[in-house]
């Protein structure tokens, strides 16, 4: 069974506590991206499940057995480093079937295991090379190989991808996904890139400083950012946000003396944070004042960077504009496109908050 | 195209750099090598012909200074000796010391830092001020002039000769070979024995082969610590030298000078591949 319990998991390096209670369920079988800046914690955790790290306080189930004290070998996980870690003085054969010699497994069957997983991946003509005879994307997937053959519980990932270049990061995303969904193992993925996160994960969980800010489905997050913190990592270009003071019902007063009329009633006290996605923002006849400062157009798309008093928004228009740099042009986003933030906490707001 | 697009200056100097490096290379190596040539040179000659003005270069070789020398000062004997004492104490500090290296540069231990320092300023302290000491130690243990305990005495100082050289060699290797070892079926110690010592191999070899040069000439410790039956090479030719009876006998100096660097520079030759791979990269880009 390759569930993954992770209770109130803390990490403490001395006085220091740099994980401060995480908690996440994991199914059987399910992709999970832990996802956060640098600093966030997500390689602790992922180094806690794999046993690379103490755990300092909480608990880490794999399957129903507490794994706290076990020792790496004896998880029943197997783990893809973001630098690879293969044996340069092993052979790519020798390599993938390491594990499977350390359990003294018959060498037919370390024998048919590596082919197995050397036919899933491609390999099958590399197996005499040693790593160093390796392009970056054929050691990519010699360490996911390794990984293959051990037929663990839970595969761990230490951001696998960001080693190699644009295109390759491509391929070998696409490539990852298949290999889970044909393989089925419950898979903990680590990485900074969001859209990576986006693309793979069943499941994505956000951290920040230590702490869960929000997870969920990826598209969740993206519709619902549960804080200001999720609704800038999550998303791409970045949403836009605006910060005032929610003036009469429907009005948000900005720094600038601009005021923006909102199309929905707001009932917030305090300083209040609106965030609208850029592909939210739309051009129309009335709405929002604004100024084109930059149009940058990719063919399926245009992007184009307003000015709003001293605010810079970007707009996604699918297709092609006319939009010329100084025009005025006015901006509109629909009702539940917009989201509100407390700018003090941080967090949504609610209806009625 | 980015060959017939290089400038003309940068093709010109490609081809003088060589040049200059293989004047500056002779250049050292006749510096480096003129004594050595002199010491064989003069091993050959006799008694007569090795102080005479001008110098010469031409005359009748002799073995005689070899042929007497061999029987008069044991030299043979003191070969062997010289020979278990370097390597067991080279063997014996490479185990020792790469595995403290290798705990000194991974594990986690309150105060590591300060051990392998402490260690390390154990070497400033002058060998003659532990010589004395190490000699009565030996005395009241009954111990004097035997091999284990040149042995023992040489690990002193070779062990964290070893142990620095070794750790900076593991510090130079990403964690993951081991974790992913660990992860795979590996104790720490199965992971340093099947994955980081075949790794480090050209370093192993190569620190190894220089402890066993150090021990091999080390001259102080063999001088207190044996006598007669465990005395090595050295020991002679401080023997020879510092014959006040007779005076130094420079025939004798030299000849057994040269016994005494043949068997480095064969071992030398032997492993110089392993020892410029070890010398030049970890060897280890995975």
């Amino acid at each position: 069974m390759g569930t993954v319990e992770i209770r109130d998991v803390r990490k403490a390096y001395g006085q220091i506590e740099v994980i401060h209670g995480v908690s996440i369920d994991i199914a059987d079988g399910e992709f999970v991206a832990l996802v956060g800046p640098s600093g966030c914690g997500k390689s602790t955790l992922l180094r806690m499940i794999a046993g690379l790290e103490e755990i300092s306080g909480g608990q880490i189930a794999i399957g129903d057995r507490v794994v706290n004290d076990v020792v790496p070998k004896d998880r029943h996980i197997a783990m893809v480093f973001q630098n690879y870690a293969l044996y340069p003085h092993m052979n790519v054969r020798e390599n993938m079937g390491f594990a499977l010699r350390q359990r003294r497994l018959p060498r037919a069957e370390i024998d048919a295991r590596v082919m197995e997983a050397a036919r899933i991946l491609g390999l099958e003509q590399l197996l005499d090379r040693k790593p160093r005879q390796l392009s970056g994307g054929q050691r990519q997937r010699v360490a996911m190989g390794r990984a293959i053959v051990r037929q663990p519980n839970v595969f761990l990932f230490d951001e696998p991808l960001s080693n190699l270049d644009a295109k390759l990061r491509v391929q070998m995303r696409s490539e990852l996904k298949e290999l889970h969904q044909r393989l089925g193992v419950t898979t903990v993925y680590v990485t900074h890139d969001q859209i990576e996160a986006m693309t793979l994960a069943d499941r994505v969980v956000v951290m920040n400083g230590g702490i869960v800010e929000q997870m969920g489905p990826p598209l969740d997050l993206y519709d619902r950012p549960e804080s200001l913190f999720v609704a800038a990592f999550i998303g791409s270009p970045p949403m836009n946000f605006l910060e005032g003071v929610v003036e009469g019902a429907d009005t948000l007063l900005l720094d600038d003396a601009q005021s923006i009329a909102l199309p929905m009633s707001v009932s917030g006290k305090g300083r209040t944070t609106v965030g609208i996605r850029p592909e939210h923002l739309s051009l129309a006849a009335t709405g929002w004042p604004a100024t084109v400062a930059v149009v940058e157009p990719t063919g399926s798309e245009t992007q184009i960077t307003a000015r709003m008093g001293e605010h810079v928004v970007r707009v996604l228009v699918r297709g092609r504009t006319d939009a010329q740099p100084g025009d005025a042009i006015h901006l509109t986003a629909r009702a539940e496109d917009i989201h509100l933030f407390d700018s003090r906490s941080g967090r949504r707001r609610r209806p009625g908050e | 195209m980015t060959a017939t697009a290089l400038p003309a200056p940068l093709r010109r100097k490609s081809r003088l750099g060589p040049r200059i490096r293989i004047a500056a290379g002779v250049l050292a190596c006749i510096v480096f090598l003129f004594p050595v040539f002199w010491m064989v040179l003069s091993s050959f000659k006799e008694q007569r012909d090795i102080f005479t003005t001008p110098p010469t270069l031409f005359f009748t070789p002799t073995l005689e200074t070899y042929i007497s020398y061999m029987q008069r000062a044991d030299i043979s004997r003191r070969l062997i000796n010289t020979i278990i004492v370097a390597v067991g104490s080279g063997l014996l500090s490479i185990v020792a010391g790469a595995m403290a290296g290798y705990a000194l540069a991974r594990i986690k231990l309150r105060g590591a830092g300060t051990i392998g320092v402490l260690i390390l300023l154990s070497r400033g302290v002058p060998p003659i001020a532990l010589a004395v000491p190490m000699f009565l130690v030996a005395r009241s243990l009954g111990v004097t002039d035997q091999h284990i305990t040149l042995i023992l005495a040489y690990c002193t100082f070779l062990i964290p000769y070893v142990m620095w050289l070794m750790r900076g060699f593991f510090l130079a290797l990403p964690k993951e070979l081991e974790e992913s070892a660990m992860i795979d079926g590996c104790s720490r110690f199965g992971a340093f024995f099947k994955i980081i010592v075949p790794i480090s191999l050209p370093g192993l070899l190569s620190t190894l082969i220089f402890s066993m040069i150090l021990a091999w000439e080390e001259l102080l410790f063999a001088l207190v610590l044996t006598n007669r039956y465990a005395s090595t090479i050295p020991v002679a030719i401080a023997g020879i030298a510092g014959d006040t009876v007779n005076g130094a006998n420079w025939g004798a100096l030299t000849a057994v000078g040269t016994i005494t660097v043949i068997p480095v520079v064969i071992f030398a030759l032997l492993v110089q591949k392993w020892l410029i791979q070890g010398l030049a990269d970890g060897a280890t880009k995975g």
